[in-house]
């Protein structure tokens, strides 16, 4: 998932203090850190901040990183991870801001539109977590239940659902 | 669609396009605040004394001194009011006063007798002014009002303390770098508060009465209003451009939010917005909605409940104002003034009265115009 010899020289330069670097590897990792966390939230604004509460938790953790080892994962764990938190939050929780914000929310799915979009949002937030890490992200199954910190069986299974209630939603709008 | 029609169709499905640029701002400083750790204190009194110089210049350049308190109106000259005393001798109403001066705070009496409670760079009243709140960059400790230290925490890069709670039970906000921590009144139990967005700089604001919720803004402009007790987000608000301050009414319905362009009032209801620019201080009445506002050389009180109805304008003058503060019984206003180096108790209510004291700056510690932290019970 990394970019090899370029990425690390940015994690060495930030790590040495280079904002250029940081720079660097923000620009390069912030679309994919952003949609993931959108195509689990659906939420633009908490998208915006889940992506960027990674970036901050990777500044803050940047001298213990292992330059060794590729960004990417690192940062996508922290994204997805917190993406689904938040979803969770926002299902037990619905946020009630007044009519302002309730019209802001409807703009934000009127611009989501319906169809793939449409179909992911109806999937449990951890079922959305798995599709984006192995199809958008391109993880293994392997590697997504050491990022989730779950049985690789567990990994399988929410996969092999999610896609069949993807395929019947899809299929249902035909 | 098989298995990599969808891994193409979920990189080019169209999405609401996010700010990319200020998410890289926002990052770009807290990696700074990284590598501003270590910078030499040196530089540190360089910019002080830099803004020291820019205030005084932007006092010389500012129109000459306009009160509009009736007849105080000749009272007030360029230099501030005219007839002050020339040291804080008293309050006018019951109450102790904190002060954050760059020696430290300190805590003024009703009699104006003073003292200083340490090198600590930020302060605020526990909520029945037994203790207080201070900071060191990478501590916050709790003092009681003679200074000594009852706990301290360390946690990199304290800011904005604040204290809330009833006589039995209290707990401090504060900012760690971005990062939102609530801790218990006897320094148990920090943690970082629900996993929140980052947090602007921007003190949070506990809502006064019984239960915990807290206040703050986050780096992207929004309101966040959490129930700390459970953890729990009871609302957001849509995002705001550089919110600055943030203020709950003495009865917890009205949450009052400065940004560099716009006074907020949130109600339950639709958020009720007015154009401001350079707003540096606000502060609700004790009882009722009033908010008093400084901008620039002004101090304005609007009702909340009627944002859009004008101000009273209570008081203006050269320069630019500090910090404003009502005492306890709400019957007062205290103003601080740092162009004339004076502060200023104005009487709300029945006939309106003006107190000025001078030479604030030599009666706090002498190297700067001290802000003002509260006018405690």
């Amino acid at each position: 998932m990394g970019t090899g010899g370029p990425e690390r020289a940015w994690v060495r330069g930030a790590q040495g203090g280079d904002a250029s670097s940081l720079e660097a590897l923000f620009r390069h990792h912030w679309p994919a850190a952003y949609r993931a966390a959108y195509l689990v939230v659906h939420d633009a604004g908490a998208a915006e901040d889940i992506a960027q509460e990674a970036f901050l938790a990777a500044v803050r953790n940047l001298d213990r990183f292992d330059r060794r080892r590729p960004f990417g994962p690192w940062l996508h764990r922290i994204v997805v991870n917190r993406a689904i938190d938040w979803a969770r939050m926002r299902a037990l929780r619905p946020e009630s801001g007044g009519d302002a914000l309730a019209g802001v929310a409807a703009a934000e799915r009127a611009d989501a539109g319906e169809g793939l979009l449409a179909a992911i949002r109806s999937l449990p937030p951890d079922h959305r977590a798995v599709i984006v890490l192995r199809y958008l992200l391109g993880y293994t199954p392997g590697e997504i239940a050491r990022l989730l910190d779950l049985p690789r069986g567990t990994v399988n299974s929410r996969l092999r659902r999610a896609l069949d209630a993807l395929g019947e939603k899809l299929e249902d709008e035909r | 669609m098989n298995e990599r029609d969808l891994g193409r169709a979920l990189r080019e499905v169209e999405l609401p396009r996010p700010d990319r640029e200020r998410a890289l701002a926002v990052v770009r400083a807290a990696f700074a605040d990284r590598e501003r750790v270590s910078w030499p204190r040196r530089h540190v009194r360089s910019l002080a004394l830099t803004a020291a110089a820019a205030a005084v210049v932007a006092g010389a350049l500012s129109p000459p001194g306009l009160a509009v308190l009736g007849s105080l109106r000749d009272a007030v000259g360029r230099e501030g009011v005219k007839r002050a005393s020339p040291a804080l001798v008293a309050l006018p109403a019951s109450g102790r006063l904190l002060v954050q001066s760059p020696s430290g705070p300190w805590v003024v009496q009703a009699d104006g007798s003073r003292r200083l409670l340490g090198a600590y760079g930020d302060s605020a009243w526990s909520p029945n002014g037994l203790f207080v709140a201070a900071t060191r960059p990478n501590q916050l400790v709790a003092l009681d009002p003679h200074g000594r230290v009852r706990w301290a925490l360390a946690r990199p890069q304290v800011r904005f303390p604040r204290w809330a709670g009833s006589r039995t039970n209290t707990q401090i906000a504060y900012l760690t770098g971005s990062r939102l921590h609530v801790v218990a009144g006897d320094g148990t139990h920090d943690v970082d508060l629900c996993g929140d967005p980052a947090a602007a700089r921007v003190a949070p604001a506990w809502r006064p009465g019984p239960g915990w919720t807290l206040a703050y803004t986050t780096t992207r402009g929004r309101v966040y209003v959490l129930d700390a007790g459970r953890c729990s987000l009871l609302w957001r608000s849509a995002p705001f451009s550089e919110p600055r301050l943030l203020e709950w009414s003495a009865d917890g319905r009205r949450l009052a939010l400065v940004t560099a362009d716009r006074l907020v009032v949130f109600t339950g209801k639709r958020p009720a917005v007015r154009n401001l620019r350079g707003a540096t201080s606000i502060a609700f009445a004790p009882r009722g909605h009033q908010l008093a506002v400084v901008q620039g050389g002004r101090l304005l009180v609007f009702d909340s409940d009627r944002l859009t109805a004008p101000p009273r304008r209570i008081f203006s003058g050269a320069g630019r104002f500090g910090d404003v503060a009502w005492s306890p019984d709400g019957r007062w206003l205290l103003l601080s003034w740092p162009t004339a180096d004076q502060l200023l108790f104005i009487r709300s209510t029945g006939v309106r009265r003006l107190l000025a004291y001078s030479n604030v700056t030599e009666q706090f510690g002498g190297r700067a115009f001290p802000r003002l932290r509260g006018w405690c019970c």
